[in-house]
């Protein structure tokens, strides 16, 4: 039982290049796309959260669908859309990082929304009723909101990094496991399976669940600090 | 809320400790580590395969059927025709694909150099003890000189199978070529199937596969073209043998068969275990083509549905059907390359 702890120690250990190379994509792809995700979704999740107009309703089950979405449906959009014979084939995006984090980004926001869209539907009247009776301009409301919703914004956080980091199916199929360019840990593990090296593959888990581990703790201590 | 937290820990903590327990097992089992140092040479030549047998080798597979004409296994380049009929999803032509041709003709030129054949050939005979590789008679070879790479052209991209990259020749290889002409090469590994269709949509600059029917499609539908210098669109260089595996104990004896085909004829015939890779890669299609006719056995999973019972298509990688075949006791068709390294390291592939 301890074999896989003892090769992953010593494997983050022997200071193998390759190992960093793919937890140095892995962080900047998942931090980049989670970020991003949040950065979109949150005044989306807002605005379909508070104001209510008419389509609501229909964006509403839009977004729900595309929180659905199975990763290898986008990373084969993406795929087709930035291939060599794609429409956008001279950016030359194709197995690069930033397509790879286009690619979460699309996977992600919706969930960003869906989740932040639930809590502030519930929370929005109350201060809704507050701003007016103060003449706030929207601009400020919306402010208010993102201040009530700093808790929920924390945990959401949470769950767009979960999912930036697990992804394997749309990651491997726009970012192509390429080494030292796009083999993210993911990928890695799909790839040392894949050779019969599980022992490896597994080895690469535990220092995934381990970052993972970190990143909650470290989120988790911040969201601490704006508990109501 | 701090009992929350504490619980949170804990159930992570014990996913932790799952993992690591899944973990334990296959490292233990397969390869008991005291001497792997010794134990696969043995294993690894073929005609050792009867005395490995009761000392309680490493890896039980072995190679039962080898060095047959019908299983020579050829590696060839193509470089990807700017100028070929691309198309995009919906089949509409689309005429400005950009392809690296000066990168790929580097890098094509430098492998077919004497440097570049040299060190293909002589490539794992430190490591395994054997070549895992040899040069094709009368392969084409390159004299001319090589051009540098620049700012345009410096990033080839090469689409290859999981074999070539497994076996750990590419990256013995390219560090060389990266470093002398200043390219850098980004290796997608996928099976032959995969790999051509990733040239066909404009993904690759060249491609290094070991299917000829594929290869000779590929260049008729006019996705390949002859380099300058070369008599051929199809450079095949270098070749290994495909090689037959099953468990030491035979069952269904095809080492003493006459041929492979009367071998895999016996396997089907007995309802043997047998592990194909079904994923359209060169060894799956040189698998397809060593069946009886009469079994109908093609790509489609509804040609072998009936014989679901011992046929099993797995579509995985090379290293882990092996390990598949290994845990099932069954045959497998792999070449052998891939086969040496997987022994070599106490079944796994790395």
């Amino acid at each position: 039982m301890g074999k896989a702890f003892e090769q992953a120690a010593a494997l983050i250990l022997s200071g193998d290049r390759e190992l960093w190379s793919i937890l140095a994509v892995t962080a900047r792809m998942s931090l980049c796309s989670s970020l991003a995700a949040l950065a979109l979704g949150v005044p989306l999740g807002i605005w379909l959260g508070a104001c209510s107009f008419p389509g609501r309703r229909a964006l509403l089950v839009v977004n729900r669908t595309l929180m659905g979405t199975p990763p290898v449906v986008c990373g084969l959009l993406f795929y087709l859309l930035f291939s060599g014979v794609g429409p956008f084939r001279r950016l030359r995006l194709l197995f690069t990082v930033p397509v790879m984090i286009l690619a979460q980004v699309t996977l992600i926001t919706p969930l960003v929304v869906g989740n932040l869209e639930s809590y502030v539907t519930a929370v929005a009247p109350p201060v809704r009723e507050t701003a007016r009776g103060l003449g706030l301009p929207p601009w400020k409301v919306f402010l208010l909101l993102v201040n009530e919703c700093l808790y929920p914004i924390f945990s959401v956080y949470l769950l767009a990094f979960a999912r930036a980091i697990a992804e394997v199916g749309a990651v491997s199929m726009v970012g192509g496991g390429i080494a030292w360019k796009t083999n993210v840990m993911t990928t890695a593990i799909m790839q040392y399976t894949n050779r019969g090296d599980f022992s490896k593959a597994i080895a690469l888990g535990i220092i995934l669940m381990a970052l993972s581990l970190g990143v909650n703790l470290l989120v988790s201590l911040l969201q601490g600090g704006v508990r109501r | 809320m701090k009992t929350n937290r504490l619980l949170a820990l804990f159930l992570v903590g014990m996913m932790l400790l799952a993992l690591a327990a899944c973990g334990g097992q296959p490292a233990n089992s397969p390869a008991p580590s005291p001497a792997p140092s010794s134990d696969p040479k043995e294993a690894v030549s073929p005609s050792s395969q009867s005395e490995a047998a009761p000392s309680g080798p490493v890896v039980n597979t072995v190679i039962l059927k080898e060095a047959d004409d019908q299983m020579i296994n050829t590696y060839t380049l193509l470089a990807v025709n700017p100028g070929a009929p691309f198309t995009d999803a919906n089949g509409t032509p689309v005429s400005d694909v950009s392809v690296n041709t000066s990168g790929a003709a580097a890098l094509i030129q430098w492998l077919l150099s004497e440097e570049g054949l040299k060190m293909a050939a002589d490539y794992g005979v430190e490591q395994y003890n054997d070549h895992l590789f040899y040069l094709l008679e009368g392969a084409p070879v390159y004299e001319g000189a090589i051009e540098k790479a620049t700012e345009e052209t410096k990033t080839i991209r090469l689409s290859t199978t999981t074999s070539v990259n497994d076996s750990g020749l590419l990256g013995a290889l390219l560090p060389v070529f990266e470093e002398q002409y200043g390219y850098t090469v980004e290796v997608q590994s996928a099976g032959t199937g995969k790999a051509i269709a990733a040239a066909k949509y404009g993904n690759a600059d060249l491609i290094l596969v070991h299917a000829k029917s594929q290869e000779e499609a590929f260049v008729s539908d006019g996705f390949s073209y002859v380099l300058p210098g070369f008599q051929s669109e199809r450079l095949s260089f270098l070749y290994n043998y495909f090689v037959l595996c099953g468990p030491t104990e035979d069952p269904a004896k095809v080492a003493e068969s006459a041929t492979v085909l009367d071998a895999f004829a016996a396997i089907a015939e007995g309802k043997h275990t047998f592990i194909s890779r079904g994923d359209g890669s060169g060894t799956h299609t040189k698998e397809l083509s060593l069946w009886p006719e009469s079994l109908g056995i093609t790509q489609e999973a509804a040609s072998f549905t009936v014989y679901a019972d011992w046929y099993r298509s797995a579509n995985a990688g090379m290293g882990a059907c092996l390990v598949m075949a290994e845990e099932q006791k069954g045959y497998i068709l792999t070449d052998k390359a891939t086969f040496l390294t997987f022994m070599a390291n106490g079944g796994k592939v790395a």
